[in-house]
């Protein structure tokens, strides 16, 4: 068995070199990735891929290339044999209107084992949706529970859930991640996707950080939350030379240094390899740097850390 | 009852209703048509209009409820009932965004369209037997009689007509993303094809040809059906239906 049969076999989801076109455009540049249980959060700007590589690992559009594993199903023909082992709630909601929720979820049920019912009607419960509603009288929030009703009542081994937190409030998304929590405490793996990384950052067990089609960065949640810790950033006067200050920096050693100008600042981040705080001592001792408008450290939301590290905005 | 089925059934009925009151208005006005046959003649606007009145006048009541019933009610309001079943079945799922929802469910694309193709078959087809079959019960209050064999018969071939525009027109739904397009153009496209039938040097090229007083004549006289008509109808549906299934699986 080579290394990669080995973390296929091993993976809730599995995903190698997936390319999807959509004409000209290249949505999903080939996408690797390994998923375990627990929640991992698929993150990025509008328009990085994301839902697009979601739709691919479900089946619901077909990658042009690449090969994909889901709960030990691989993704051949139609994709049916992922949809038995996954359950999915997509990113747009779209439903139809004129059936009552009870009615739309056994719809979605349809092809499920015959005690999802039940348990889609305590899901509902929990969030509080009136079942006996016609779904247009719902708002977009409603909907959005409805739908991750349907996704969390299957009892499949991966869920795979795009932006299941948007728009709704900050109590039902407290009320959502606590059954997403549950959910990944039982084993279930759980790939779940968000353009706003606050949001969902507090329940991922690992991030993946997508542009333009490519992950640029996969790393488990406590390692970047060391790496946001060892950030340092410094802004000063747009009057200030970017190289002057740079270089003055650089003397120091032991960090990482990107500088930007953002709103008539010169912003520079360090990502410092020892002791952030002894480095910021040393580096405000130095008499050749310009003394800082503001000083950052140890307050940087994961945004914000991925903004510095590769220089996406949208997050 | 599940969202697919409803409209195919609320759909089905409101087709049957109107085919049957054509039929039954069509047999209840016989006989004021038979006594005032040439004067109907004569007001015919057309050389083919006259033609078909002097096919209805040698065939008697059975060619003119023939051609009531199936030239007249199923070619045009069947024509728009299959139309009207299948051009939504993808194409608007696709138009209002549910075509995610409809492809995420665990059960194959071949089969959840196929329950979708049958659903809007049977919506196409089942009034033309039902109505067909009340035929001889209607004729008895004009005291005529009409056997139920060949009615049988004409309305398989009738039924492969419509289940091949209805499966164009399903075909059109599994490729595009615009239901009202995709139903006018087939409309327009049917009234082009009867435009065709009525021009004698063109008549042949009409898709109506298949299901004119001719080929009820046919069934009639030889109860039995016309082969050369049926089997060609009948490969177009299964063409048709793969082809569906080909566009759909594309998507």
């Amino acid at each position: 068995m080579n290394a990669s049969q080995h973390s296929s076999t091993l993976s809730a989801i599995h995903a190698k070199g997936v390319v999807r076109r959509f004409g000209d455009k290249v949505a999903v540049a080939g996408m690797d990735l390994d998923v375990g249980p627990g929640i991992t959060g698929l993150l990025g700007p509008n328009g990085s891929g994301k839902s697009t590589f979601l739709r691919c690992l479900y089946g619901v559009t077909r990658p042009d290339a690449g090969e994909i594993v889901v709960g030990g199903a691989r993704l051949v023909g139609d994709g049916v044999a992922v949809r038995l082992q996954a359950a999915y709630a997509p990113g747009e909601i779209a439903l139809y209107g004129e059936l009552r929720a009870d009615e739309h979820l056994q719809w979605f049920l349809r092809g499920r084992e015959s005690n999802a019912w039940q348990r889609a009607l305590e899901y509902a419960q929990r969030l509080e949706l009136p079942l006996r509603k016609r779904v247009r009288t719902y708002s977009h929030g409603m909907k959005r529970q409805l739908m991750l009703c349907a996704a969390l009542a299957p009892q499949v081994p991966v869920r795979i859930l795009d932006e299941p937190t948007e728009g709704l409030d900050p109590s039902k998304r407290g009320a959502v991640l606590q059954l997403l929590q549950e959910d990944a405490a039982r084993g279930t793996a759980i790939l779940l996707s968000s353009h706003h990384l606050g949001e969902v950052d507090r329940v991922c067990a690992r991030l993946v950080f997508v542009q333009a089609g490519r992950i640029i960065a996969n790393e488990t949640a406590a390692t970047v939350r060391e790496r946001a810790a060892r950030l340092v950033r410094l802004s000063f006067a747009s009057t200030v030379a970017e190289d002057s200050v740079k270089q003055t920096l650089q003397s120091l050693g032991g960090a990482t240094l990107s500088s930007m100008v953002v709103e008539d600042q010169l912003r520079v981040s360090a990502q410092v390899a020892g002791e952030p705080r002894e480095w910021l001592a040393r580096a405000l001792a130095l008499p050749a740097l310009p003394a800082p408008t503001t000083i950052e450290h140890g307050r940087l939301s994961l945004a914000e850390l991925y903004r510095e590290l590769y220089g996406v905005e949208g997050c | 009852m599940l969202r697919e089925y409803r409209f195919a059934w609320w759909g089905m009925l409101a087709w049957f209703i109107v085919l049957e009151a054509l039929l039954v208005g069509a047999i209840l006005f016989w006989p004021s048509f038979e006594e005032n046959i040439d004067a109907l003649r004569d007001m015919a606007p057309m050389d083919s209009l006259k033609g078909m009145i002097d096919q209805l006048e040698v065939g008697g009541v059975i060619a003119y409820v023939n051609g009531q019933h199936f030239f007249k009610g199923c070619n045009t309001v069947g024509t728009l009932a299959a139309v009207v079943f299948a051009m939504n079945v993808v194409a608007g799922e696709a138009q209002r965004g549910t075509l995610e929802i409809l492809l995420a469910r665990p059960m194959s694309r071949r089969r959840v369209l196929t329950e979708r193709w049958i659903a809007g078959a049977l919506a196409t087809i089942v009034p033309v037997f039902v109505s067909t079959h009340s035929i001889p019960w209607l004729m008895s209050y004009i005291d005529e009689d009409m056997a139920h064999w060949p009615l049988f018969l004409s309305a398989i071939h009738q039924s492969l007509l419509l289940l091949m525009l209805y499966a164009l027109t399903f075909a059109l739904s599994c490729a595009g993303s615009r239901p009202l397009v995709i139903g006018f153009g087939m409309l327009l496209f049917m009234l082009a094809e009867f435009s065709i039938y009525l021009v004698q040097t063109l008549t042949h090229w009409s898709l109506f040809r298949l299901t004119d007083i001719d080929a009820f004549a046919y069934i009639g006289a030889t109860h039995s059906l016309e082969w050369t008509k049926v089997v060609p109808m009948a490969v177009a549906v299964v063409v048709l239906f793969e082809l569906s299934q080909r566009l759909y699986a594309r998507r």
